[in-house]
């Protein structure tokens, strides 16, 4: 396993990178229908549950030893009948998840950019893809994560600094205490967005030593930020009405972006790079259902000197990736079908799973977790 | 062995991408046979839509290809222009423009709007105008060989930029309805050849401006007069560059701005609105010289102004529609928002509005010394 250990930073960039995909999928739209024009504020709300939650893993990641993930933690503390049915409900999740992700981008890339193709063949291509990168070390990934990050982010920049022009400041204005309410609904599809970041606990045992937070918080900061910005900039553009109407408000705004009146349309580019976040956000739930897979059936961690090879547990990779394939025909539906589980339902369950997944276990090692504070174990 | 079946699998996914089968990528463009086209115009009726289009002038003064063709649906009437035009692929992403009929304005504005926010190729925030009449008039008789739409409606938007005018955007319209307030959409009307043009060689009509539409949530409600309209620009937007004629005299509007309020009484209960306006201008063209002193001219200019502006206002109230955005001026002050309650829409059409308009000639010295 100490082959593949990534660093704290690249471990942090593909958290940022991973969660990019779902933070233009929920935001704006989710958090100005709920926030109105206040929803740039929802991101402060949103740090408390997140911090909660953090400092919900980090009990957890205090008593895992060296290169132990989530689930040879949770298999340790609850048994081999409990932790499994525990690990086999998250690794369904997972690929579940992965599944709608999978999707997703391929609903947003064909509904903005190839209106007149089909979606499956973007699913079989990404998901082909996802799958030889999860083949293959989690470092390569998070390597790419760091190079996608300056990418993703560098874009975000440039389609912020160009919509400029477009924007008018007085749309955030007037905010009251009377908006306190819809402000902190709003912070749920923050919240939400964040939350995601839960599912690599289970890749934690590859990350290296010494462990800097730094990173992890930085990133997560920096993705509220990102959020409140989002929102703050598309509503200066459209409106907090017209934001929670249209299909993609922030692709949209990304469509009257001319830079310098030479390169216009250059909404394909942003788009088609956003497919980046998708498919690392896929390969790396891939990863976290393969390593909760891998610890019910007691399995070795992949090796990466032996990429081809189905030793090592690593034919399950291919079963995993099939299941994610499978789980995307099942969105196969309708825009306005899909809206409604990509707004709520989703959401909704990554929180039930991920907020009162983890909290709930929290309580239930409560005593386990004394007992090895105490040195008993 | 192993290294070559996996640069196989890596690059099977390169077969499927656009350009490299026509059969599996449907948006594949030949770029050869691609027709931009420029100017869009829409009319509606009898459960008709009517798509007009201008492809622009070509290279080489190319004339543009004009089409018009009626349908049930927007996307019926784009399909039945695609079979009107089969060497060309016809190719929307590079609309400049969008003219509504009248019809269209008043009948099929939100459906407009919601077709543009779905459409992968339109931008929200392509340049709109509402036609006096029909958007097929304005597209297709205004067309020759040497002229098209695209150009006319270029000329105007130069034009009105340099006197201060703003072509508003499908977003800007979209924007301002979706608060449940009403729209500004500048208007033009065709002006038939033989009172536009006089020479032999020039067949086809002008398109020239024509004030303000007023949009309300459900559509077009009216026009105003140019007189109006200047007094909306003043009250809309902080703006310069407007041309206005008072007592002869015409001038350039070097600055403007309008301050909205809401009026309390004594209990905190709302009253009225004020609006004050604050002007500077600049005599670029006057024909009665000496007849006002600079006081004179001031004063003229202030009730002038102040005039338009209460017409303006009048025609919001009389339609019950806050095109002139009355209700997102007043409720942005501080605590507003509480003490107006709901109530905005009930009390807006009998709302005291108090307007007071200073204005000052620049540049008037030239008057004096005449």
């Amino acid at each position: 396993m100490t082959d593949e250990r990534m660093t704290r930073k690249q471990f942090a960039a593909a958290i940022l990178v991973s969660l990019l995909s779902p933070l233009l999928r929920l935001l704006p739209q989710a958090s100005v229908s709920l926030a109105g024009r206040g929803a740039y504020l929802s991101a402060l709300p949103a740090i408390v549950p997140l911090l909660v939650l953090a400092l919900i893993l980090e009990s957890f990641r205090r008593h895992m030893r060296p290169g132990e993930g989530m689930g040879g933690l949770l298999l340790r503390w609850l048994g081999p009948v409990a932790g499994r049915l525990v690990l086999a409900a998250f690794a369904g999740w997972f690929l579940f998840y992965g599944g709608f992700i999978l999707r997703s981008g391929a609903e947003r890339l064909v509904s903005t950019i190839y209106p007149s193709s089909g979606q499956d063949l973007f699913v079989a291509v990404t998901i082909a893809l996802c799958l030889l990168v999860a083949m293959g070390t989690l470092t390569a990934a998070a390597r790419t994560a760091v190079l996608m990050r300056g990418g993703l982010i560098g874009a975000l920049v440039v389609v912020l600094v160009f919509s400029i022009p477009n924007m008018d400041p007085k749309e955030l204005v007037p905010v009251g205490w009377s908006d306190t309410v819809p402000i902190l609904l709003g912070a749920l599809p923050m919240a939400s967005v964040g939350a995601v970041a839960g599912c690599f606990s289970f890749l934690s045992g590859y990350v290296r030593p010494p462990d800097d937070r730094r990173w992890l918080l930085g990133s997560m900061t920096l993705l509220l930020v990102l959020g409140a910005v989002i929102c703050a900039s598309v509503v200066c553009v459209f409106g907090p009405k017209l934001t929670a109407t249209l299909t993609y408000p922030f692709f949209i705004m990304i469509r009257s972006i001319s830079l310098l009146n030479l390169v216009p349309r250059i909404e394909a580019v942003v788009i088609a790079a956003w497919v980046g976040a998708d498919f690392l956000l896929c390969t790396m739930l891939l990863r976290c259902a393969h390593e909760a897979i891998r610890t019910i059936f007691r399995l070795p961690p992949p090796d990466d000197r032996r990429r081809g090879a189905l030793r090592s547990g690593r034919f399950l990779l291919w079963g995993e990736a099939a299941v994610i394939f499978g789980c995307s025909l099942l969105f196969d539906m309708p825009p306005w079908q899909m809206r409604l589980w990509s707004n709520r339902y989703i959401p909704l369950c990554s929180d039930i799973v991920i907020f009162g997944g983890f909290s709930l276990l929290w309580l239930v090692t409560l005593p386990r977790r004394k007992k090895e504070r105490r040195g008993g174990l | 062995m192993r290294r070559l079946l996996l640069l196989l699998y890596v690059s099977l996914p390169l077969l499927f991408l656009s350009g490299c089968g026509a059969s599996l990528a449907a948006d594949r463009h030949d770029a050869e046979r691609l027709l931009l086209i420029q100017t869009l115009g829409l009319d509606s009726g009898e459960g008709l839509y009517r798509m007009s289009v201008s492809s622009g002038l070509g290279p080489e003064d190319k004339p543009a290809l004009v089409m018009s063709t009626g349908s049930h649906s927007i996307e019926g009437a784009i399909a039945d222009l695609q079979n009107l035009s089969p060497e060309n692929q016809l190719f929307y992403a590079h609309v400049q423009y969008i003219l509504l009929g009248e019809s269209a304005a008043k009948e099929a504005m939100n459906d407009i709007i919601r077709w543009v926010d779905r459409s992968p190729t339109l931008r929200m925030d392509t340049n709109m105008l509402i036609v006096k009449g029909t958007a097929a008039e304005a597209v297709v008789g205004s067309s020759e060989a040497s002229t098209d739409i695209t150009q006319r409606l270029e000329s105007l938007d130069r034009q009105a930029r340099s006197t201060g005018w703003t072509i508003q955007t499908l977003r800007d319209v979209a924007t301002a309805l979706s608060q449940g307030d009403g729209a500004l959409c500048m208007a033009v009307q065709t002006v038939p050849a033989e009172n536009a043009v006089f020479t032999e060689d020039m067949q086809s009509d002008a398109v020239v401006p024509a004030g303000y539409a007023v949009l309300g949530p459900e559509g077009l409600v009216g026009f105003l007069t140019p007189e109006q309209s200047l007094g909306a620009a003043l009250l809309t937007r902080d703006t310069t560059g407007l041309l206005i004629t008072v007592a002869g005299n015409t001038m350039e509007l070097l600055d403007g701005s309008a301050r909205i309020e809401g009026q309390f009484s004594a209990d905190g209960a709302p009253e009225g609105v004020t609006v004050s306006c604050t002007l500077r201008t600049g005599v670029l063209e006057t024909s009665r010289e000496r007849e006002l002193t600079p006081d004179q001219l001031d004063a003229a200019l202030s009730e002038t102004v102040a005039g338009w502006v209460a017409d303006a206002l009048r025609q919001a109230q009389d339609a019950k529609c806050d095109f002139l955005g009355l209700k997102n001026a007043v409720l942005r002050s501080a605590g507003a928002r509480e003490r107006w309650g709901g109530g905005w829409n009930e009390l807006f059409s009998t709302l005291p509005v108090t307007i007071s308009v200073d204005g000052r000639v620049d540049r008037s010295y030239d008057l004096e010394e005449w």
